[in-house]
């Protein structure tokens, strides 16, 4: 318990954090949630800009057992409140623009998170977040066009970064086809390229080589090409699993899982 | 359609994968190891994902890999479950319909069920869950009291237990499992412990 001295630098503490912007969430949430349980009833006036600041730190530390406390909906109208007005005296302030974003997204209205996040891309052209925070949403709702748009800029400034040409590939995938599974493939294989450890890119690989080589429209050459692919992303695949089993006993179900998966796949090509 | 019963063994993963990525859409496969036909039971479940539910690639492989593990375990694929990301919306999306329906496919009486995150507090008194069945060309919700959880309170109690003893994070899905293939994605080391927690209670009833 504290005194009510120590209660008060603790109060005053806050608030210099909250002047200064910091981003110290972890301290915020600690030093917060002390105050707000134990000594709620002395806060005044505080107390509301209090609950805000530590709902939106619980939120970063991903807190969301404290979260519910602090009722969630509610607070983050709030918290919105407060962002609307810091843009009003500082329309430049990007930090506060994106978490309203984030806010929007939280409350499940995507379209308006979308929307919002494009205006701000039109004129924050190089924010890489927004960009990938963009084709998150539109995953989510299923438009996999202007997701792969997204992933495309992306690609574009961040060549060497694997995770997005596995996702870029991905969404070509899903969206299906021919021409689409001709282009997952590549780009999974680009991915692998840039990091030969991500499993996603190497079992997609495997994945996409065997429907295009499986699929009747293919030339005969188009159909080996695919099946060498296959088969080399297989073993790849079989080898990494060996790996991975050796010594422990709990990954044999796993192991046996893929086996039987290649074996399968294998009988439905030839 | 019949009883469906929900096994302690389900619920508690089902929960665990929710409450382990709070913020972000999660789903599942249920099973069933009893055999077709009649009254259904939900024994397990396996953890898939909880990045991009939408994309295909993941969980098509997810799907063919789990089918394997079930004919390897005389188990089969029976249902769906997932938690939406947006708590106050417990509505089955696009992608939650179209993997139930894929199920449906294979499984007269698959269920489609959706974790309602709104009710995941601690002390609340009623399952956190709404289940769809399959009836006349769509999806409907499923008559509340054909839902059986035997021992609901024992059940609560397990998955307290769970969290206080710090083995909620023992839980492993597919997305994980992809990070780091070393990790075991049809969690043999969590079923022993929770079925450890569960017999005391067998032997009292």
């Amino acid at each position: 318990m504290l005194s009510v001295s120590e209660m008060l630098k603790m109060r005053d503490k806050l608030r210099k954090w909250r002047e200064e912007n910091y981003r110290n969430s972890e301290q915020i949430v600690d030093v917060g949630e002390e105050l707000l349980n134990e000594h709620a009833s002395k806060l005044g006036d505080d107390i509301w800009i209090i609950y805000e600041q530590v709902m939106i730190a619980a939120l970063d530390c991903s807190r969301d057992d404290l979260a519910w406390t602090f009722r969630f909906d509610a607070i983050l109208n709030d918290a919105n409140k407060l962002y609307d007005s810091i843009l009003q005296d500082d329309p430049t302030n990007t930090a506060a623009r994106k978490r309203k974003i984030s806010i929007l997204r939280a409350q499940g209205k995507s379209s308006e998170a979308i929307r919002e996040l494009n205006e701000y891309l039109e004129q924050f052209v190089g924010d890489q977040e927004a960009w990938h925070e963009l084709s998150e949403l539109y995953i989510n709702e299923h438009d996999y066009a202007k997701a792969a748009f997204c992933l495309e800029e992306l690609m574009m400034t961040n060549p060497h970064n694997h995770l997005y040409c596995e996702q870029y590939a991905e969404v070509k995938y899903t969206q299906g086809g021919l021409e689409n599974l001709e282009l997952a493939r590549k780009y999974f294989a680009q991915a692998l390229k840039l990091n030969n450890r991500n499993m996603r890119a190497l079992f997609g690989l495997y994945m996409s080589a065997s429907h295009i080589a499986a699929s009747p429209k293919v030339s005969a050459k188009v159909k080996k090409d695919n099946m060498k692919y296959g088969a080399w992303a297989a073993s790849q695949i079989s080898r990494a699993y060996q790996m991975a089993g050796r010594g422990k006993k709990e990954n044999k179900c796993s192991v046996k899982a893929v086996e039987e998966m290649l074996e399968s796949m294998q009988i439905t090509m030839s | 359609m019949g009883e469906v019963e929900l096994s302690c063994l389900a619920y508690a993963k089902m929960y665990l994968h929710a409450s382990q990525f709070p913020r972000c859409s999660v789903n599942g496969l249920l099973l069933s190891s009893s055999p077709a036909g009649g009254d259904v039971c939900i024994t397990d479940c396996v953890p898939l994902l909880h990045t991009h539910l939408s994309l295909a690639p993941i969980t098509q492989l997810a799907l063919t890999q789990v089918d394997a593990w079930c004919s390897q375990t005389h188990q089969r694929i029976m249902g769906y479950y997932q938690a939406n990301a947006c708590v106050s919306d417990s509505s089955p999306t696009p992608c939650a319909l179209k993997i139930a329906e894929k199920i449906f496919e294979q499984c007269n009486n698959a269920v489609l069920l959706m974790i309602d995150g709104e009710k995941m507090f601690p002390g609340c008194r009623v399952p956190p869950i709404v289940m769809y069945e399959r009836k006349d060309a769509r999806w409907a919700l499923k008559d509340k009291h054909t839902i059986m959880l035997r021992q609901w309170e024992e059940t609560c109690a397990i998955v307290n237990q769970l969290f206080s003893s710090g083995d909620q994070a023992l839980l492993v899905d597919f997305d994980s499992h992809l990070d780091d293939i070393t990790k075991d994605w049809t969690n043999q080391k969590l079923n022993a412990k929770i079925m450890e927690l569960i017999s005391p209670a067998n032997g009292n009833v």
